[in-house]
């Protein structure tokens, strides 16, 4: 059984198509990184999922049953945009009512254990308007983790947080996920989402152009020959001439793309009379691959 | 891997429901402002009068003369007494005014407490909170409605209270004409009811406004107007069963149907 099942699922407001027959598969248990651009549809997606907005047509599925289903809805734990929180009520207070909310027995305890769980037990007496947005983040986070969910959706939580917040969000993440639950989460920073996700989910202009775990998607990030000279324009040319996909990145680097061994392309330039500072075999990450596959490479 | 939902039933989802909303209203400043205002108008009003009683204003421009009247009983400000003559009475325009100048006034009070207390949910951000784990938005409606009726009610008790203080204190007579003390309980009845009558409209207009704190004020007020004159008929002095069961059976009908249209209104558009 799959915790998110959506198939076919369209969204129309009035001037545009936010979503054209995405189809989503996020198994039990996993924590999904779910990718795209500004504007693709992750976040109306993910409104749909929750609820909070309706589907044009379509199929979304929680844990086998339609996502409207009440006894399903209630195990739902949701960070989406800002937390849900007021303004004039203590932090403490807005964790109350949200345990009021779920219904929790043991209320006091429960909201203190989440606020350890994000380190923010020591602000719980602050007004949630004083708090800084990293603080917010976390509280949101914290009330998104109240009563266990059994799915829990987030969007762009780490906005906002420091690296030590981001450590803290990752090791939250990782663990809840050991205990069973199945983890949402969308991001524009790809580099931590690597670090946590066991599948990913790429969306583009409202529809899912690629899924795939995190081991499929570590065979699909194809290794490289980076390489520095002392003149990096010639140095290029020169390898255009013999391998297709030759690169310059940000950092003064060439990349070549083709199967080949850094020795092989040391005699080619030696030939070529050009000397070599530098040169490295390495593999693209999640965001190269991200862009990659968005520029159609 | 076969995962095991505990059931929420209704009963469930309404305890808890119900939870967040008292714990809100009755933790909220905003309504023991109302609650405040709701004393403090009577005794202010009661007060104010009898000290003017008498005294003469004269407009400067036409030289028109308005001599100040007060209130002749304390109960004067909770409501009239309903009898066929004073339709055909000449002081039927006065009468209006004191159906102006009373307790009723409260039902506009209640307004702003149902649309703030409303609106606060989608300003915040807090209906998200709710209506992910909400599939139901029955819940959310019914919770309001009586959550705001029983706040509404509680301001008709803090007016009470607040009219036989300002009565004391102004010397103005409790005597009772034409009615007794069980028809006043009654008329107290019928307006806490009434209040059942006028919270569904109130909530539908927020429901509808949802972030837009003025359009559901503006809404409710505007709607709140053409009803107005029903409520003084509705809940005199002299009121009996009749009356009370008339606005039972009006909370009843109007929070069904109105409610089952804030329900679809929330169902069919966005929350966020």
């Amino acid at each position: 059984m799959n915790a998110i099942e959506i198939k076919g699922l369209t969204k129309n407001f009035k001037e545009k198509q936010a979503l054209c027959g995405l189809d989503m598969t996020v198994p039990v248990g996993a924590i999904y990184g779910f990718i795209g651009e500004n504007g693709s549809g992750k976040s109306t997606t993910e409104k749909i999922i929750c609820g909070l907005i309706q589907k044009s047509s379509g199929s979304v599925k929680l844990f086998g049953k339609e996502h409207t289903d009440p006894d399903i809805r209630a195990r739902l734990g949701v960070l989406i945009e800002a937390p849900g929180c007021f303004s004039n009520m203590s932090v403490w207070n807005n964790m109350m009512l949200q345990a009021a909310n779920l219904d929790i027995h043991n209320a006091e305890q429960e909201v203190v254990k989440v606020l350890k769980l994000v380190r923010m037990e020591g602000a719980a007496g602050n007004k949630y308007k004083n708090c800084s947005l990293g603080m917010k983040q976390r509280i949101g986070i914290a009330m998104a983790l109240l009563g266990n969910p059994t799915l829990l959706v987030l969007d762009e939580p780490i906005n906002g947080l420091d690296a030590d917040g981001m450590r803290i969000m990752r090791e939250v993440l990782i663990n809840i996920a050991k205990s069973g639950t199945t983890v949402v989460i969308s991001s524009h920073i790809l580099g931590e989402l690597e670090k946590i996700a066991t599948h990913y989910g790429i969306i583009r202009n409202g529809k899912m152009i690629k899924e795939m775990t995190a081991a499929e998607l570590n065979a699909d990030c194809r290794t490289y020959v980076a390489l520095q000279t002392k003149d990096l324009s010639r140095t290029k040319a020169i390898l255009s001439c013999k391998y297709s996909r030759v690169e310059e990145d940000e950092a003064g680097y060439i990349r070549v793309f083709d199967t080949v061994t850094p020795e092989e392309i040391v005699s080619y330039l030696y030939e070529n009379g050009i000397v070599i500072k530098e040169i490295g075999t390495a593999k693209i990450g999640l965001e190269e691959y991200y862009i990659d596959l968005m520029e159609g490479k | 891997m076969n995962i095991k939902f505990e059931r929420y039933t209704f009963g469930k989802r309404m305890k808890s429901m119900l939870k967040v909303d008292f714990r809100r209203m009755f933790t909220a400043k905003l309504f023991y402002i109302m609650l405040g205002i709701s004393f403090v108008v009577p005794i202010l009003i009661l007060v104010m009068t009898t000290m003017m009683d008498g005294s003469v204003s004269v407009n400067p421009q036409t030289g028109e003369e308005t001599v100040m009247e007060a209130f002749d009983s304390t109960w004067q400000i909770i409501g009239t007494v309903n009898s066929k003559a004073a339709s055909t009475d000449t002081t039927a325009i006065s009468m209006d005014m004191m159906i102006m100048c009373n307790i009723n006034l409260l039902y506009f009070g209640l307004a702003a407490l149902v649309c703030i207390f409303t609106s606060a949910d989608f300003r915040s951000g807090y209906a998200k909170n709710l209506f992910t784990v909400r599939a139901k938005k029955t819940d959310y409606v019914i919770s309001k409605t009586l959550t705001c009726t029983l706040g509404g009610g509680l301001l008709i008790l803090g007016f009470f209270i607040g009219t036989m203080l300002g009565g004391a204190i102004a010397g103005l007579p409790f005597e009772m004409v034409g009615f007794n003390a069980d028809n006043l309980m009654m008329c107290l009845l019928a307006k806490m009811l009434l209040i059942a009558v006028f919270v569904p409209i109130y909530l539908l207009m927020s429901v509808i406004a949802k972030q837009k704190l003025w359009l559901s004020l503006l809404l409710s007020l505007m709607t709140g107007m053409f009803l107005f004159m029903m409520i003084p008929m509705l809940s005199p002095l002299n009121a009996t069963g009749m009356n009370v069961l008339l606005c039972v059976v009006g909370g009843i009908v109007i929070g069904t149907g109105l409610g089952a249209i804030s329900n679809q209104v929330l169902k069919k558009t966005s929350l966020v």
